[in-house]
């Protein structure tokens, strides 16, 4: 194992409140360069986790470390920006004042609050005080705060809490554009479509248990179902179950509907048909959405 | 700890309800010398300023400006409750801070106020010494300046035992009257339970003002009043409260500074800072 690429490895982390266990278990590994959802619904523990490895949060047992460097110390965290749950400052400082703190504490310049400001579109409110700030405004700025310093590595919980449809897109245009600067991305959602457009891996998370985790195409590929039919339907059939192709396949209203083996496309099985003779007249791939994978998943 | 000032003063200098408490502490000095000397014309044969003379200016100042120290305490206990309440510890520890960080800073506040604190009431007293005193020579001057070192020291106590209710109890009015209410009434009850046993003269509040204590004004007076001297001497051994010799007050009161100190360190490694 490359140990000097994982940048986030988490170990049968647990914790409760009182008699909930709020994660149990939990392992992952997340590798530079990777951008990572965490995806789950409501109360599976996404949070939990993220205060946990953000130092807010004192684990029951388990261990994490950043940068492959045990134990976490408060400096590795000041090459992390986080936005966890809502964003917290000090309401009667301005923007300024506030993000002047934050810079205090990661130990850099002044000159890097105009850019993150900028990029966030609260330049006009750099002198307003912070309780003055719409609730989106407050958001972004938590986002901004993560920005400070242009960190590797950002940790973001529900970064579009909150916000109207064109400040989603718009934080999502921002997140997206950090993540194709190639830095790492940990980000916690409940919105599937937000993790599909914006992760290349993800782990699902329920009840504090880890569901499943991996690329964002292997776990869509895992769940990928094709239907097609030839002249010889039921030879084809008995062909496929002995390759290594589909997982297994059912005759569905005359036609044959398989679910393909991880890594498999519907150009294989096409391929694959066509070397045996059988000439395919109907494919047709009813890829399951994340979506649907996911829901299966957590019911 | 040269980023941990810089932090608080960013945070402390732009905040209002700081600047009123501190101004009002400025100002009950203040008030203070302009309002001891009016009072005097109202009491006859002693005179107060009597008192603001080298050295006796010492320990009445030490003695009548301890109570003050509550509103530093309440400072403290303020801004400390506030860091709570609008989640900024957390804030702060999710961008790098450890938590051992979050009560270093407010300890170097501690430290930067009881400074201060002293520095103000040494500058009033030697004012008040100077302008008063018949006799002026350095020797005379200096006799018991050294009060301002146990009076720093209670400065930091009251401070330091205001961090620790502010970090029990988190919200702020409650952390308030937490303070008070010990200060003012459940620790004058226990003294007054405890008033047969030796052990009253340990409790923490108590030690506290035990290090600026009421001077021996009967003393103080009797070189001017004309009559028996020694008489006026025991009466006042029996008004005067005993209690411990002042070196092993000072220990008692370090040794409290010591305790509330480590259990708020424990208190805040433990805590959710969510």
């Amino acid at each position: 194992m490359n140990t000097t690429n994982t940048i986030l490895e988490i170990r049968q982390l647990s914790r409760s409140y009182r008699s909930v266990k709020a994660i149990r278990e939990l392992s992952l590994s997340i590798n530079a360069g990777q951008a990572f959802g965490l995806l789950g619904p409501n109360g599976s523990g996404k949070t939990t986790t993220l205060s946990i490895i953000a130092g807010i949060l004192k684990q029951d047992a388990g261990t994490y470390s950043w940068f492959g460097e045990d134990p976490p110390t408060p400096q590795q965290r000041t090459k992390i920006g986080s936005l966890i749950e809502n964003p917290h400052f000090y309401p009667y400082l301005t923007l300024e004042q506030n993000l002047k703190i934050i810079c205090e504490i990661k130990q850099i310049g002044y000159n890097d609050i105009d850019r993150v400001l900028e990029e966030t579109k609260l330049s006009e409110r750099k002198k307003s005080r912070f309780k003055t700030l719409s609730l989106g405004m407050k958001q972004r700025l938590g986002i901004a705060a993560a920005l400070l310093g242009d960190p590797q590595i950002l940790v973001l919980d529900e970064p579009t809490n909150g916000l109207d449809p064109e400040g989603i897109a718009e934080v999502r245009d921002t997140v997206m554009a950090q993540v194709e600067k190639g830095k790492t991305l940990i980000l916690a959602s409940h919105i599937l479509s937000e993790v599909e457009k914006i992760c290349s891996h993800v782990a699902i998370l329920k009840n504090g248990e880890l569901l499943a985790s991996g690329s964002v195409e292997e776990i869509l590929a895992e769940e990928e179902v094709v239907e097609f039919s030839c002249a010889e339907n039921e030879k084809l059939k008995a062909i496929l179950q002995n390759s290594d192709i589909v997982l297994h396949t059912r005759t569905e209203n005359g036609l044959l509907v398989a679910t393909l083996a991880p890594g498999m496309q519907s150009s294989d099985l096409n391929k694959f048909a066509f070397e045996n003779l059988f000439v395919i007249t109907h494919l047709r791939s009813r890829k399951k959405s994340l979506e649907a994978h996911f829901l299966e998943l957590v019911k | 700890m040269k980023k941990l000032l810089r932090i608080e003063q960013i945070k402390i200098l732009n905040y209002l309800p700081f600047q009123v408490l501190l101004g009002l502490y400025v100002l009950a000095i203040i008030l203070g010398l302009v309002i001891y000397p009016l009072f005097d014309k109202q009491v006859p044969i002693v005179s107060l300023t009597d008192l603001f003379r080298f050295p006796d200016v010492w320990p009445f100042m030490t003695w009548i400006t301890e109570p003050y120290n509550t509103m530093l305490a309440l400072i403290v206990i303020m801004v400390t409750t506030n860091e709570f309440t609008n989640h900024t510890f957390k804030t702060q520890v999710i961008f790098g801070l450890g938590r051992a960080e979050l009560l270093w800073q407010k300890l170097a506040l501690i430290f930067i106020l009881a400074m201060v604190a002293t520095l103000l009431v040494t500058i009033t007293s030697v004012l008040l010494g100077l302008s008063y005193s018949y006799k002026l020579t350095l020797n005379i001057a200096l006799e018991n300046s050294w009060m301002m070192l146990p009076y720093f020291l209670s400065s930091v106590a009251y401070m330091t035992f205001g961090l620790l209710f502010a970090i029990l109890i988190k919200n702020t009015a409650s952390a308030i009257l937490g303070f008070i209410g010990f200060r003012t009434f459940l620790e004058p009850v226990l003294f007054l339970i405890l008033r047969k046993y030796e052990i009253k003269w340990f409790l923490p509040m108590r030690a506290n003002t035990r290090l600026t204590p009421l001077p021996n004004l009967i003393e103080m007076f009797e070189q001017k009043l004309d009559g028996d001297g020694e008489a006026m001497e025991a009466s006042a051994m029996e008004i005067l409260p005993k209690g411990l010799p002042m070196w092993a007050n000072i220990l008692l009161v370090l040794g409290y500074v010591a305790l509330t100190v480590f259990i708020s360190f424990r208190l805040m490694q433990k805590k959710k800072l969510t």
